[in-house]
């Protein structure tokens, strides 16, 4: 399995992987969240359990279940997490509790190393039988409502090292706290190399026109993507420049405000033939991945942003990106080497331009983009720190360790 | 058969980021967690910013955090200026960058803060360092090795080195010279900057030298 990562992962990388393997093989691993599929954390897992078990540590991928309250109750701690108000009860905690008790006793939770995503399974600190836990966050709570942040941690404070994505994340706790970043998988759907074919079967599929530079943000319909903006900068842009541009994202069943922002980016897009709105449906990696590799320049101008791997996602494919400066985005975009940052429509106007203008320049920070993501953001090099952490927990949590 | 060398094994260092708990979001706060925060934080903030690649527009976090989120150019210069191989401890370099600040807050006016989301946050690092599997016993050999090798083993030979063995010296000349006694081209790659250059561009410039010198060898061998 690790295999097929040679020649694409750093050698470091893969190195490592190799002797943490040796030195974990036959133990086991244990990862727990509240959903096999959709968002992040299941994609990664997805591709990531089987290179574990490739390594020979004996990984399993549980999932706890619960009442529509108990997913009530962990979204508005979600919610909280990230800084929007809310009412929280006794009873509501009580009922999230109950639930990871109840999932504690149907689960196996028995293994050396345990890694817990997310707020929905923290409680279950409280059934562990063995093992190092380890608590991973993968959302922003450098922010949080402070009530339900102090009372998650009293789960999260009992485990003996917590992860967060950026360090701006993490919070003053009593335990050892890492950062490790996301990930992409260069092999997946979204991220491995498609033949011309491949990208002008979907090209053509969609309708979208090839004869001119390519400008392309793929995200959902969200105010804080800021979709409008887009617009507005590829408008002062075509003063200038000939070029399309594309906006596609999943249509968000989640989020009640999508059809309303959709609206809007319609509205204001008008009846430009050269503006593409595309909805697609869940699973149309491979039509992302080709959207991304046919783009002249891809976007990501978020007024708000988590991570933001769609980042990566496009520097994997050598593309020249623009960024809004917020979230995990600056940690990816180095600006002015990997690609630009920038913090208004204008800001984005002119750096398109600049990329349009400059082929050169344009091309130069897409390869070093590529290779930046290569050091950094490949699932190996996640992988590798999950192991690293769980093998100095091993070693009585020190700071320097010889393999 | 000719003699036996002592061959070199590069070895590399993988560091995965740790938080402190600790941040500052003004010029003062940073002075009063400086003057308090781990050496580990500092060795992070100061020695390991070469490992990042970023372009050396900055030599350390914190000159880094001045210049960009707080916009104090000059602050930033001189702490930019701040060569953490010149010292001799962690102590000695944490009271520099102190006085800096210092310095700085008793001529000037007090900057402003950094924006939320901005602020400094104070990290260290655990490091695991491991075999890279490439052994070499000659010149020619390492200088195919160091084109190759991964940005890790040449910080962990020609950055980490001289904190490690205390003596200010790379693994990379200290070989060269005690082992294949080439004083000169010791001398040469000891004396290329680690402060001024990237790892990547130490990686250049240590491949112009040994070629230079394989390449020589290999006239004289032809003749």
């Amino acid at each position: 399995m690790i295999s097929q990562y040679s020649g694409i992962s750093p050698t470091g990388d893969l190195l490592l992987l190799q002797k943490l393997g040796a030195k974990l093989r036959k133990k086991s691993f244990l990862h727990v969240n509240s959903t096999k599929a959709g968002g992040g954390v299941a994609e990664i897992l997805q591709r990531m359990i089987p290179i574990l078990n490739g390594l020979g540590i004996n990984t399993r991928w549980e999932i706890i279940e619960g009442d529509d309250r108990f997913f009530d109750i962990t979204k508005k701690i979600h919610n909280a997490m990230q800084g929007n108000p809310e009412k929280f009860t006794k009873d509501m905690w009580d009922h999230h509790y109950e639930i990871n008790r109840m999932n504690a006793a149907k689960l196996d939770l028995d293994a050396n190393a345990v890694l817990i995503h997310d707020p929905q399974p923290a409680p279950l600190i409280k059934f562990r039988k063995k093992g190092k836990w380890i608590w991973r966050c993968h959302i922003d709570v450098s922010n949080p409502v402070k009530e339900v942040c102090d009372h998650l941690m009293r789960y999260c404070s009992k485990y003996q090292a917590a992860v967060f994505s950026v360090a701006r994340f993490a919070r003053a706790m009593a335990i050892d706290e890492f950062i490790i970043p996301p990930s992409i998988d260069p092999l997946s759907d979204k991220n491995r190399d498609l033949t011309a074919e491949e990208i002008n079967e979907t090209m053509d599929r969609l309708k979208i026109p090839q004869d001119r530079p390519i400008i392309l943000q793929v995200s959902r319909f969200d105010r804080f993507k800021d979709p409008v903006g887009v617009i507005e900068a590829y408008k002062t842009v075509r003063k200038y420049n000939d070029c399309i541009l594309v906006l596609a994202g999943s249509p968000a069943t989640d989020d009640p405000e999508g059809e309303i922002v959709l609206n809007e980016v319609r509205e204001y897009a008008a009846d430009d033939p050269d503006i593409h709105i595309l909805l697609l449906p869940p699973f149309s990696d491979r039509d992302i991945n080709a959207m991304q590799r046919a783009a002249t320049v891809i976007l990501q101008k978020s007024l708000k942003e988590g991570f933001g791997l769609t980042v990566s996602e496009a520097m994997w494919k050598a593309k020249p990106v623009i960024g809004g400066a917020v979230g995990g985005i600056p940690l990816q975009i180095v600006h002015g080497a990997t690609g630009f940052l920038v913090h208004s429509v204008e800001g984005a106007a002119f750096r398109i331009r600049q990329f349009l203008n400059n082929p050169e320049m344009a091309w130069r920070m897409g390869e070093k983009g590529r290779e930046y993501v290569r050091k950094n953001f490949l699932i190996t090099r996640q992988t590798r720190d999950y192991l690293s952490i769980w093998y100095s927990l091993e070693n009585k949590g020190r700071n320097i360790l010889e393999l | 058969m000719g003699e036996a060398v002592k061959s070199f094994e590069f070895k590399q260092c993988v560091s995965i980021l740790k938080s402190t708990g600790k941040k500052a979001s003004s010029l003062r706060e940073l002075r009063d967690v400086l003057s308090a925060i781990s050496e580990d934080s500092i060795f992070h903030h100061t020695y390991q910013y070469f490992l990042k690649g970023h372009i050396l527009e900055y030599t350390n976090d914190f000159a880094h955090w001045a210049g960009e989120s707080l916009e104090e150019r000059a602050l930033s210069e001189h702490l930019s200026s701040i060569d953490p191989y010149d010292f001799s401890s962690i102590a000695e370099l944490r009271k520099r960058l102190l006085k800096a600040i210092d310095d700085y807050l008793d001529m000037f006016p007090e900057p402003r803060g950094a924006m939320a989301g901005d602020e400094f946050y104070f990290n260290q690092t655990m490091t695991l360092t491991f075999p890279a599997g490439v052994r070499v016993r000659n010149l020619a050999e390492f200088l195919i090795a160091i084109k190759y090798i991964d940005a890790g083993c040449i910080y962990y030979h020609f950055y980490e080195a001289r904190v490690r063995l205390g003596s200010g010296v790379d693994d990379f000349s200290a070989w060269i010279q005690n082992v294949l006694l080439k004083k000169e081209i010791a001398d040469r790659v000891r004396t290329i900057d680690p402060f001024m250059h990237s790892v990547e561009g130490i990686r250049e410039h240590i491949i112009e030298v040994v070629e230079e010198a394989v390449k020589k060898d290999m006239e004289v061998i032809g003749k």
